[in-house]
């Protein structure tokens, strides 16, 4: 392993593999961990019970204080954890289809994988309401699968230069067709139903239990294989189709199976916490001004960012909730935007600087 | 390894300690309305309600204070539009500890008020599994088409083991409402009534509430709307209601009430926000020509409580005796 420039002078490990880390890729993940570790600290502190750091160990070992055990083990650790993996398959979702459709606004919202899960759930509370719980995960998976094979249907195999504006496109349209649906199922529903759905669609992670972050966890450890499979696609993707293709990447499988496996991850995520409108859009962007990089690289920061996102969003959910309900969707969007904003201005400052 | 292992049991014992509901000496399973088992104290003490005018209201009319309600401060104050307790049972009304805001219950609240019973509507069944964790959670149907009138206060004192409280409040109500019928200037058997909740629409009311216990026991019946087009009354407390048809109606009985979110739940505040939905209804609507409206303030009568049902018909008398004293003059 050695410390070297890379060709655009950057400075990078690499490992006799023929690996490349770049540096600031690498303190930008020792930033994202560091402040991971930070706020789960802070995020166990906030709540109605009070509690510091220090009660965590206490409430681990001593058992006699319930309501310390409750609050913590209970209710924010699982809050904690759901809400970080959940953000980490959504934001990694969102990098991925941001790099496959060669556009920064794609989203698993936006191309329809999101609204394609919740119209096969609602179908399934509705027309099954006997079904296990166990089969909603199931009918989220094959909503979203579904729109990915339309997605391909309707591409047609399409390979030009436009393939990722036309897939964002139809994505697009699906998912507009899709909301349309739901809105119909959500409205027709019985009112327990539409209700329960309601909350769901506004993103929640009231129902965060042990039980739910062992259903995600499968999923959230298929990101990792993916990050480290795909990552390099990803990488060619980014360049245009043509170039990937150039470069050896298989183009014609390779896409399916990219949107496949970001069917998996929005799918479980989206059952796990609700749609969490623009994350997907919103993490990729703030880790890419973190630390330029792409690739793997790209995929780790992004998740990292989507799941620290989702935390401190929790964290604020969990602060007000005294006297005002903040939906968790809400509360991403009142933290996440103004980053976002604040990001994209500093660039457009650096770049109007640069020239 | 070995120390992993050991963690991960005690985490799943300590999980498991926290997450198991207190056991009590004396339990009875019972059946609630979402076809559940649940096994409840024989005399629940620290009750917590998910919904203030449907379940805490008519828990309260039957003497038990709710230690915990949905929608109210930690002191106690009411965080919705209005105070459901205050308003119906008045002053002395019970004031419980809030779980949180409508929208947003805090699951360490809820905990922390130790209940040894949740009672929630059918519209909480989603929650059921996560607070069964803290204690039982009995659900209650609330909606039109399962429940009529103040039925869910009798289901709750059914649950509750008050049905000697309930049969004297009913006695009370009985009294009350012999009284009212022979104050009215002609037996309503046979006439027909609308009651209309004014939003930002106008909504014919549902079966689930005191006033429309009251009006029926009076011996009015719902002005049937199956001609008009709109078939039955969906399953919560409003259905929308079109201007253009709520104008060619003529029941014999007229009944408004502005929304409870409204600050102006009184005849004026309901005149004026009816003139912005219904203009010119004073003119054309038969009814208002002829005298047969009653404004009733929407939170004193639409809870299911007796509580509510008796203010109905105090309303209702003096509605009469006001319109007998205008004859008079």
């Amino acid at each position: 392993m050695r410390c070297e420039r890379a060709i655009d002078g950057r400075p990078v490990l690499r490992f006799t593999s023929g690996l490349e880390i770049g540096l600031g890729n690498l303190a930008a993940v020792a930033v994202l961990t560091v402040a991971a570790v930070v706020l789960t600290t802070l995020s166990l502190t906030v709540g109605f019970a009070d509690t510091r750091v220090t009660d965590l160990a206490a409430a681990w070992h001593d058992g006699q204080d319930y309501e310390l055990q409750f609050a913590l083990l209970n209710v924010r650790l699982p809050r904690i954890v759901l809400g970080f993996m959940a953000g980490w398959c959504l934001a990694l979702t969102g990098a991925m289809l941001q790099s496959l459709s060669q556009n920064p606004l794609a989203d698993p919202g936006l191309l329809g994988l999101s609204q394609g899960s919740m119209v096969t759930i609602l179908l399934l509370l509705l027309f099954v309401p006997s079904a296990p719980l166990g089969l909603i995960p199931v009918a989220a998976v094959v909503g979203g699968l579904a729109v990915v094979a339309l997605l391909v249907w309707l591409m047609g195999g399409s390979t030009d230069g436009n393939s990722g504006l036309t897939l964002l496109l139809m994505g697009i349209a699906v998912d507009t067709m899709l909301s349309s649906v739901s809105s119909i199922l959500i409205l027709y529903a019985p009112p327990e139903i539409s209700f329960a759905v309601s909350a769901w669609l506004a993103g929640s992670l009231f129902q965060a239990s042990w039980g739910s972050i062992a259903a995600l966890v499968p999923w959230f450890t298929l990101s990792l294989p993916a990050i480290l499979l795909l990552g390099r696609a990803m990488r060619c993707y980014d360049l245009g189709d043509d170039t990937a293709m150039a470069l050896g990447v298989p183009v014609t499988w390779s896409k399916p199976l990219i949107l496949f496996v970001a069917v998996l991850l929005t799918s479980a995520a989206v059952t796990a916490v609700g749609p969490l409108v623009f994350l997907g859009v919103m993490a990729p962007h703030l880790a890419g001004f973190l630390s330029r990089s792409a690739g793997r690289a790209r995929l780790v920061l992004s998740a990292l960012t989507g799941g620290l996102l989702v935390v401190a969003a929790d964290t604020l959910v969990r602060a007000t909730t005294s006297d005002l309900a903040l939906p968790l969707g809400l509360s991403l969007t009142l933290i996440g935007v103004p980053l976002f904003i604040l990001t994209l201005r500093l660039r457009a400052l650096a770049t109007l600087r640069s020239e | 390894m070995r120390h992993l292992i050991l963690s991960t049991l005690q985490l799943v014992v300590l999980t498991t300690a926290v997450t198991v509901p207190l056991a009590f000496a004396d339990e009875r399973v019972v059946i609630d309305d979402a076809e559940r088992k649940v096994t409840v104290p024989e005399s629940p003490e620290r009750i917590v309600v998910l919904h203030e005018p449907l379940l805490g209201v008519p828990m309260a009319d039957l003497g038990i204070v709710p230690v915990g309600s949905y929608g109210r401060a930690d002191d106690g104050g009411s965080l919705m539009a209005v105070d459901f307790y205050r308003t119906v049972l008045g002053k002395d009304a019970p004031a419980p500890k809030g779980i949180g805001p409508v929208g947003g219950i805090d699951i360490e609240k809820l905990r922390a008020l130790r209940p040894d019973l949740i009672v929630c509507t059918e519209y909480d069944l989603d929650k059921a599994k996560r607070f069964s964790g803290i204690a039982p959670v009995y659900v209650q149907n609330s909606s039109t088409g399962r429940i009529r009138g103040f039925e869910s206060e009798a289901s709750l004192a059914r649950l509750l083991g008050r049905e000697a409280v309930f049969d004297e409040r009913k006695a009370e109500y009985q009294q009350r409402l012999a009284q009212v019928r022979e104050s009215l200037p002609e037996d309503p058997h046979g006439k027909t009534y609308l009651a209309i909740l004014l939003t930002d629409q106008l909504n014919a009311l549902g079966e689930m509430s005191g006033v429309v216990q009251a009006v029926e026991d009076l011996g009015y019946t719902r002005l049937k709307l199956e001609k008009q087009g709109l078939v039955g009354l969906g399953s919560t407390l409003l259905v929308p209601l079109s201007p253009e048809l709520v104008g060619k109606l003529d029941p014999d009985l007229l009944i408004l009430m502005n929304s409870y979110a409204g600050k102006n739940r009184d005849e004026a505040g309901i005149r004026t926000d009816l003139d912005r939905i219904l203009p010119g209804w004073e003119r054309f609507l038969k009814p208002a020509r002829e005298g047969r409206i009653l404004f009733l303030d929407s939170v004193s009568v639409t809870t299911p409580s007796i509580a509510s049902a008796e203010h109905t018909l105090d309303a209702i008398a003096e509605w009469v005796a006001d319109r007998e004293r205008r004859v008079e003059k």
